[in-house]
């Protein structure tokens, strides 16, 4: 299925913000393309970058461990992600 | 002509062993944090000799081991086993061929291997059971089969042995080697040993955030470590949230080793921190407003390093003392040309700077801008012809040029500076072309964004000012 809800538009439009993706559309953004390597193309510095937009907009943590190992595989894991450990919405 | 002091008369030419190095720890104490727990010197020395007696019989090894303590152990074993750790300055597919071109007898050593390589690779794998490794041990000691208690034998390494080459990424389009031979990486260590303060013996717990691979991760995070017998963390330490875990697993005094890109999210992710002694940054220039913010959070002080690939670690400063950078004991620096040159201690001859520099005495320097060549992109220098050659490598593409924006109210250190580029390719598209270039060069610097375009602003002699390139840029970004 790949219709985005709302709050994997707002993550895509949030990605597409922070990393000053010019060339990209928040819509192009598929739910479960790679956003790493490739897909996206995103690399180590923009998952920095975006573990801090996250928090900040968000409020949950993101750091390395098995169980989040997959957070940025994909807007759908990320989106995921936020919806189990973000404070606001 | 200023006589230059060469290596060999700084230190004894008699053999550096690591026990030098170790010899302010016991056995028993711990030097590594892996794995929720804590590896003593025993156990460390008890793995090199495993892992240096499984090792292929060659010269060169590629260390690229993810794991800073599987790097480490690897490290020490292939120096144990005679042979040389080559270490790319990254992952990327081409650079790795480049190097397995040049040096014939060379394998693969890693903790994860990788497909689609043309070369033997070699996975590293640590002793399972606690006798194995007093049997490496005993058996080093000439005593056979026996399994005993006594302490395992520090290796000796001769100081003109070649530890590792690093690479960097010049004009010429091919991967430059620089030999770092053991002596010359103890007297570096020994150098940042007595520029920070760390007294011998003293139990140091180091936390980086940068790889091992690297000069700047190699010399903090292993080769410090070593010499001082500190207690070096290995595990996750990317995330500012990993980072704090670190630090409250390791016994104070702290110290962190880190980045401009990382200090700063941590600035702004993290409320506190648990004490640190005092926290290092090197890679790019420190904006003071990072430093000064750092300083007041975390309740510490802010030094940083500057050096690079070919002459390692070479001065420091505390960032909010202000411009002036010191070098380390041993060093000199000139100016001959329009160029800075650095000499003495363990470089066999001068070295000129990337770096344009204002040279206030033979060791004090300010540094005022780049060479027009070098890029800094989140850490990570590139030569902009590097990348052009690269570009105009790629089949199809019929002109080309990478362009690095001024941005408005960046803060240096930040992520916001992106490398774009122009490039005439009909019958490609962007992603092809990305594509492309994303296993020649580091993924820091694949342009964002890419554009086709019709022809370059070049001027009648072919040239591509920069200025021109800005105005191109500006009419691009306009429509």
């Amino acid at each position: 299925m790949n219709e985005k809800s709302e709050l994997e538009q707002n993550i895509a439009q949030l990605i597409v913000d922070t990393l000053n993706l010019e060339e990209v559309d928040a819509d192009e953004i598929e739910p479960d393309q790679p956003l790493f390597n490739e897909g996206l193309g995103l690399d180590s510095i923009d998952a920095l970058e975006l573990a801090l937009a996250i928090s900040k907009r968000y409020g949950c943590k993101i750091k390395s461990d098995e169980e989040n190992a997959r957070v940025f595989s994909s807007l759908r894991a990320l989106s995921d992600y936020v919806q189990t450990n973000g404070a606001t919405k | 002509m200023r006589r230059f002091i060469r290596q060999d008369e700084c230190v004894s030419t008699s053999t550096h062993k690591l026990s030098k190095l170790l010899s302010h720890s016991r056995p028993d104490d711990p030097i590594v944090w892996w794995c929720n727990k804590l590896i003593t010197r025993d156990k460390f020395l008890g793995d090199v000799y495993f892992v240096a007696s499984q090792l292929p019989a060659t010269q060169y090894a590629i260390n690229m081991c993810n794991d800073r303590y599987l790097f480490l152990v690897a490290f020490a074993a292939v120096l144990v086993a005679r042979q040389t750790n080559l270490l790319p300055p990254n992952r990327a597919k081409t650079v790795l061929e480049d190097i397995i071109e040049s040096y014939d007898d060379c394998y693969y050593l890693s903790d994860e291997l990788i497909d689609d390589l043309d070369l033997q690779q070699h996975k590293i794998s640590l002793p399972a059971f606690q006798n194995e490794l007093h049997r490496a041990g005993a058996l080093k000691k000439g005593q056979g089969d026996d399994l005993n208690d006594a302490p395992i034998d520090i290796p000796k390494i001769a100081d003109k042995h070649i530890a590792a080459i690093t690479f960097t990424s010049g004009s010429t389009g091919r991967p430059q080697a620089n030999k770092k031979n053991w002596g010359g990486l103890v007297l570096g260590a020994l150098l940042a040993q007595s520029r920070f303060g760390i007294k011998d013996g003293e139990a140091v717990s180091i936390i980086a955030t940068v790889p091992p691979q690297h000069m700047y991760g190699l010399e903090t995070s292993v080769m410090l470590p070593l010499l001082t017998g500190s207690l070096v963390y290995s595990g996750a330490t990317f995330y500012p949230e990993d980072i704090r875990n670190a630090v409250a697993n390791m016994p104070e005094p702290r110290i962190l080793i880190t980045t401009p890109v990382h200090l700063n999210t941590c600035n702004e992710l993290l409320v506190d921190l648990p004490a640190v002694k005092f926290i290092i940054s090197a890679t790019a220039p420190l904006a003071t407003c990072i430093a000064e913010t750092a300083e007041v959070k975390f309740q510490t002080q802010v030094m940083e390093i500057f050096g690079c690939t070919e002459t390692g670690s070479i001065a420091s400063r505390r960032t909010l003392d202000g411009d002036d950078w010191q070098l380390y004991d041993g060093f000199k620096i000139n100016r001959f040309d329009d160029k800075a040159f650095i000499s003495g201690a363990y470089l066999a001859e001068p070295v000129a700077l990337a770096d344009l520099v204002e040279v206030e005495s033979d060791e004090r320097f300010k540094i005022v801008g780049r060479c027009a060549d070098m890029v800094n992109i989140a850490g990570k220098r590139g030569s902009l012809s590097d990348l052009n050659q690269k570009l105009l490598g790629i089949e199809g593409v019929r002109d080309g040029v990478f362009y690095l924006p001024d941005i408005e109210g960046a803060t240096l250190g930040t992520t916001k500076e992106r490398l774009v580029a122009f490039v005439v390719a009909p019958e490609l598209d962007e992603k092809k072309i990305i594509s492309s270039l994303s296993v020649m060069v580091d993924p820091v610097f694949l342009p964002r964004p890419l554009y086709k375009v019709n022809s370059l602003p070049r001027t009648q002699s072919s040239k591509l000012p920069r200025n021109r390139l800005t105005e191109f840029y500006n009419t691009l970004r306009k429509t």
